[in-house]
């Protein structure tokens, strides 16, 4: 493990890992390379960094854990770039791709065209011979660079490709790569982009077919345990170090972790340490609810445009029908106030994985931990890995453990030093012991923020759109800026937060995340918005009503005032803020004059 | 590009008795699937555009339907005889056999030259050949389909009269349509794209990668055309390609050796796969005799304009890096010649295989037709590719096997299955 936060930017890799992969044969699962691609061209980041892992995870990694768990990359194969070139081109899609269209008629003009000819036919035998669940991701060439992960900017799309008939299940691929493809094209997608260097036709999208990793029951297919796990901890709860690292696991497809931010998050070093919440009551509050699951049964509609249309989402009592809490749930018996690992008893579940990581019915764990510190030596830096688990009640067979990604995670190694004196100082606009990121920034005079006198969490998704609007404004003016907000940032429930993806506000270089005294809301992301932001270098300031340090909101509503919508306003200073955040002590201070 | 004494049906009956030969089959069989189950020849008469009557001569030929309702082209052209077109029933027998579609083989034609027709001509021989035949086709029966000088709007000529014929809608009748009146997408390109869809299965057998290989094709009609955009899509580069020009009745090869344009080539190209020789010129192209084709310093050759095109007499000037031959036309390579490049290891993909696409894509539309519900383009390829490949992976194993030559593996697996089907209904 990384002992210090120093030199951490990955290192490029220029290992030719294409020759080391096989072109795929027409066999799926039953050929002798799992890991396979069609076409030429680029695999895409996402890819590439499967293919790194590929053979340590099979020689160093996999043989330590059989016959306990099966470590594997799900069969998958990639489609190159050249196709998605192709098919561009083919289909006279650019004018269409560049333009200012809304999502949803782009992806309609992309459902329209069709795909190049010599690609076809391997989909077609692909899926001839597949009846189980598939995972049709992006892996866009961007990511290659290896600089600049792009999490969660293009679409992933589940389909059940359980249909009886051939046709069908070719249609709702051919579909789902199609969307992928649009994806690319997105507002969010280019908005993104043109938070980098570069531009969206420097972008070109790769395409992975994966097999999915979990079970079936009751017309859901979903694994046991998704994770995610990265190899620094911006948040450590004592005595957690942040070369520690953190895990996130949740019941279900990982979407609800990464998009929603709602997990089972511990230390690998501590993984029986007691949860960070005050009471019993907290906790059963804040447990995971529902869970995403791929819909195995009849589609609820057809809409090819929509990243979700085979996916649903369920209560916890779906999968106490299924059977899927016993090693993952533990139940709260009221009468004693306890809470008692597993699901003999009756009453509330709490998803803690306590038979994981208390009594260790298996060593999901030491894998985690395995697998960062291999990831590290591999990518040449701190990374963040996304896998699914499933679990065999009976232990007749092992435990399947799925590694589905690994990215880098870019963290400045500038050596900032804050002391606690210096938050309360004069000139300070927002000081915070929460923070994430390390860094320094002077080169903001834009402030953006969302005015508290008329903040209603009723209108947060209103306020995204305002966001938006100045976001692209200044992005287009390349023009950096700091942006204050109330809840949860890039919360997908409106309720928890300002509903922003990354996208929207790619131009901050500092977020404040606030709470108003008639709001509790639980600050975290997603994981996948999180990684953006260290991705991107945005340092993250996170200031609560009831915390020693306050905004100076008095003097942001003195400056001068560049643009006003009905929640945001948009000031500009005439000399830089001065922005400091110290990512060992997690101290930050934003100071003007 | 020529052969005087050519017969193909000679040529055909000599494949199939050397195929009979290894099944081993008895002389009722051999007597049976040497010659066609029937024939039909007849007069069109048609009153030409300055009023005058003439009558031109057209065929159908059914060779075998035990498979299923026969399937095959209709071809326009002024040397056409009865024995070219025997044999091309015979030979689409064996081709929908090799890819195992269900259907027989036919086919038929006019003695006539369109390029000295008018569209109001060709319409009223396409209509008279329908009212000679059309009690002896039927989408159940035998379904024609476009050959040489034949394009989507005979082929609507053809269905128009024959569905006031028979008095009700019959798209499954011929395929070949438009697309929109009954056509299926992904037709047009069907044969070409599954010429290259083998060769790429060919040069993974030998080891090659498609960016390494060069080609030089001849024709550049329906077949040529798809087949040099889709060689160039996946990789490969095509330095020449040979076609008919119609004004100085000769073949010229079109060269370029940093490899054609396509784009550039097809816009210089006529109707009838012709390029213009004076504009191909402008273009930086040099302009070589039609026969150069075959002796350009490439891995692949693809014949596909006519059969009779390498021969004996000029079988020693195909170049020695030539690995792969695809047989883009229907009898392109003579027996003679097939001995010469068999010495050679050349990779030979035989017509009934390589040209396969197109039959096809035809079946593919006239299901579509008897449905009434049509597919999308990817959907098409998609199902084109994996039948093209499956044939291929089918006569490559049967080959290593048995130690065939690829064509001989190709008729010995098409034979064996019509010769099945043959039994299998009691005929035999």
């Amino acid at each position: 493990m990384l002992t210090n936060v120093a030199n951490l930017m990955p290192k490029k890799i220029n290992c030719s890992y294409l020759e080391r992969l096989t072109p795929f044969d027409r066999h799926f699962f039953t050929g002798t390379e799992k890991f396979t691609y069609i076409g030429s061209g680029s695999l895409g980041g996402k890819a590439q960094g499967l293919a790194y892992m590929k053979e340590v995870l099979e020689t160093k990694i996999a043989p330590k854990f059989m016959p306990d768990i099966n470590v594997t990359i799900p069969t998958l194969t990639v489609i190159g770039t050249d196709s998605f070139d192709l098919f561009l081109k083919q289909n006279n899609l650019h004018d269409i791709a560049f333009s200012s269209m809304r999502n949803d008629s782009i992806a309609h003009a992309f459902q329209r065209a069709e795909l190049p000819a010599q690609l076809v036919g391997d989909l077609r035998a692909l899926i001839a011979q597949v009846h189980t669940p598939l995972a049709v991701r992006s892996s866009s060439m961007l990511e290659d660079a290896m600089f600049e992960p792009f999490a969660s900017v293009y679409v992933t799309k589940m389909i059940p490709n359980n249909q009886h008939d051939t046709d069908t299940r070719f249609r709702r691929m051919v579909e789902a790569i199609k969307y992928i493809y649009a994806s690319t094209f997105f507002e969010n997608a280019k908005n993104y982009i043109q938070a980098t260097r570069h531009t969206t036709a420097d972008e070109k999208m790769a395409v992975i077919i994966q097999e999915v990793v979990g079970c079936m029951a009751n017309n859901r297919f979903y694994p046991h345990i998704s994770g995610v796990a990265r190899s620094y901890n911006f948040y450590p709860m004592e005595p957690a170090q942040p070369e520690d690292g953190v895990v996130n696991l949740a019941l279900g497809l990982g979407k609800t972790i990464v998009d929603e931010g709602i997990a089972w998050s511990y230390s690998p070093a501590y993984p029986q340490a007691n949860p960070p919440y005050n009471s019993v009551r907290d906790l059963l509050k804040e447990t995971q609810k529902g869970f995403w699951a791929i819909n195995m049964g009849e589609p609820l509609e057809y809409n090819p445009i929509k990243e979700v249309e085979y996916m649903l989402r369920q209560d916890l009592s779906a999968a106490e029908q299924d059977g899927t809490l016993r090693f993952i749930a533990s139940t709260y018996k009221p009468d004693d106030d306890k809470i008692v690992i597993g699901v003999g008893d009756r009453g509330p579940r709490i998803i803690n994985f306590a038979s994981i990581l208390r009594l260790e019915e298996i060593r999901l764990t030491d894998l985690i931990k395995e697998l960062l510190k291999v990831c590290e030596d591999v990518l040449g830096s701190m990374v963040e890995i996304e896998f699914a688990v499933t679990l065999d009640e009976h232990h007749a067979r092992p435990a399947r453990f799925g590694f589905l990604q690994v990215r880098p995670m870019v963290v400045s190694d500038a050596v900032v030093d804050i002391s606690l004196s210096e938050l309360t100082e004069e000139n300070v606009v927002v000081a915070s012991e929460a923070t994430l990121g390390n860094g320094m920034i002077d080169t903001i005079c834009d402030i953006v923020y969302v005015k508290p006198e008329v903040f209603d969490v009723r209108c947060t998704q209103a306020i995204a759109k305002e966001l938006e609007k100045i976001n692209h404004e200044l992005v287009s003016s390349d023009t950096p800026f700091l942006v204050i907000g109330f809840g949860r940032w890039g919360s997908s429930d409106p309720s928890g937060g300002i509903p922003v993806n990354f996208g929207q506000i790619s131009g901050a270089k500092a977020i404040v995340e606030a709470t108003l005294p008639n709001m509790n809301f639980m600050l975290s992301q997603g994981s996948h918005f999180f990684h953006n932001l260290t991705s991107f270098r945005v340092v993250y300031l996170s200031v609560e009503h009831i915390g020693k340090y306050k905004i100076a909101w008095d003097w942001l509503a003195s400056q001068t005032v560049v643009s006003e919508e009905k929640f945001v306003r948009h000031v500009r200073i005439p000399n830089p803020l001065k922005i400091r955040v110290d990512g060992r002590s997690g101290r930050g201070v934003i100071r003007h004059g | 590009m020529s052969g005087k004494s050519f017969n193909p049906f000679r040529m055909a009956q000599v494949q199939f008795d050397k195929i009979a030969e290894m099944l081993e089959l008895d002389e009722a069989t051999r007597d049976f699937l040497r010659y066609p189950m029937r024939e039909y020849q007849f007069s069109i008469p048609v009153r030409m555009d300055d009023g005058s009557v003439k009558i031109f001569r057209g065929f159908r030929v059914q060779h075998n339907d035990a498979r299923g309702p026969g399937k095959g082209g209709i071809r326009f052209h002024p040397q056409e005889t009865i024995d070219i077109i025997r044999a091309l029933a015979m030979w689409m027998t064996w081709k929908c056999a090799v890819v195992d579609i269900p259907l027989g083989g036919s086919n038929g034609g006019v003695i006539c030259d369109p390029h000295n027709l008018s569209m109001k001509e060709q319409e009223q021989i396409c209509r008279g050949w329908v009212r000679q035949i059309a009690r002896d086709l039927g989408p159940l029966v035998d379904v024609p389909a476009p050959d040489v000088m034949t394009s989507s709007q005979h082929m609507l000529w053809m269905l128009d009269e024959f569905e006031s014929i028979r008095g009700h809608k019959s798209p499954g009748f011929i395929t070949g349509k438009p697309v929109g009146l009954g056509g299926s997408l992904g037709r047009k390109e069907a044969t070409g794209f599954g010429v290259v869809f083998v060769i790429r299965e060919a040069m993974k057998e030998l080891g090659l990668r498609p960016e390494q290989t060069r080609a030089s094709v001849q024709g550049f009609g329906t077949v040529g055309q798809p087949a040099v955009s889709l060689f160039q899509q996946i990789g490969g580069k095509v330095i020449s390609v040979a076609c008919w020009d119609q004004k100085d009745q000769t073949a010229y090869c079109f060269k370029k050796e940093s490899g054609v344009d396509f784009e550039a080539l097809t816009g210089i190209t006529d109707r009838f796969g012709g390029i213009n020789k004076d504009r191909a010129l402008a273009l930086g192209y040099e302009v070589l005799p039609g026969e150069a084709w075959i002796e350009q310093d490439v891995e692949i050759l693809i014949p596909a304009a006519m059969e009779n095109q390498i021969t004996t007499d000029n079988v020693d000037r195909i170049n020695r890096n030539v690995k792969i031959i695809a047989e883009g036309a229907n009898g392109p390579v003579t027996p003679g010649a097939d001995e010469v490049i068999a010495g050679r290891d050349i990779f030979l993909i035989p017509d009934l295989l390589a040209n396969a696409g197109g039959v096809i894509g035809s079946y593919f539309e006239q299901v579509q037709s008897n449905m009434n519900y049509y597919w999308e383009k990817d959907e098409v390829f998609g199902k084109l590719d994996v039948k093209m490949t499956s044939a291929f992976n089918d006569t490559v194993q049967l080959a290593k096997r048995k130690g065939l030559y690829m064509r001989d593996a190709a008729y010995y697996i098409a034979v064996a299955r019509v010769v099945q089907a043959c039994k299998d209904r009691g005929w035999l």
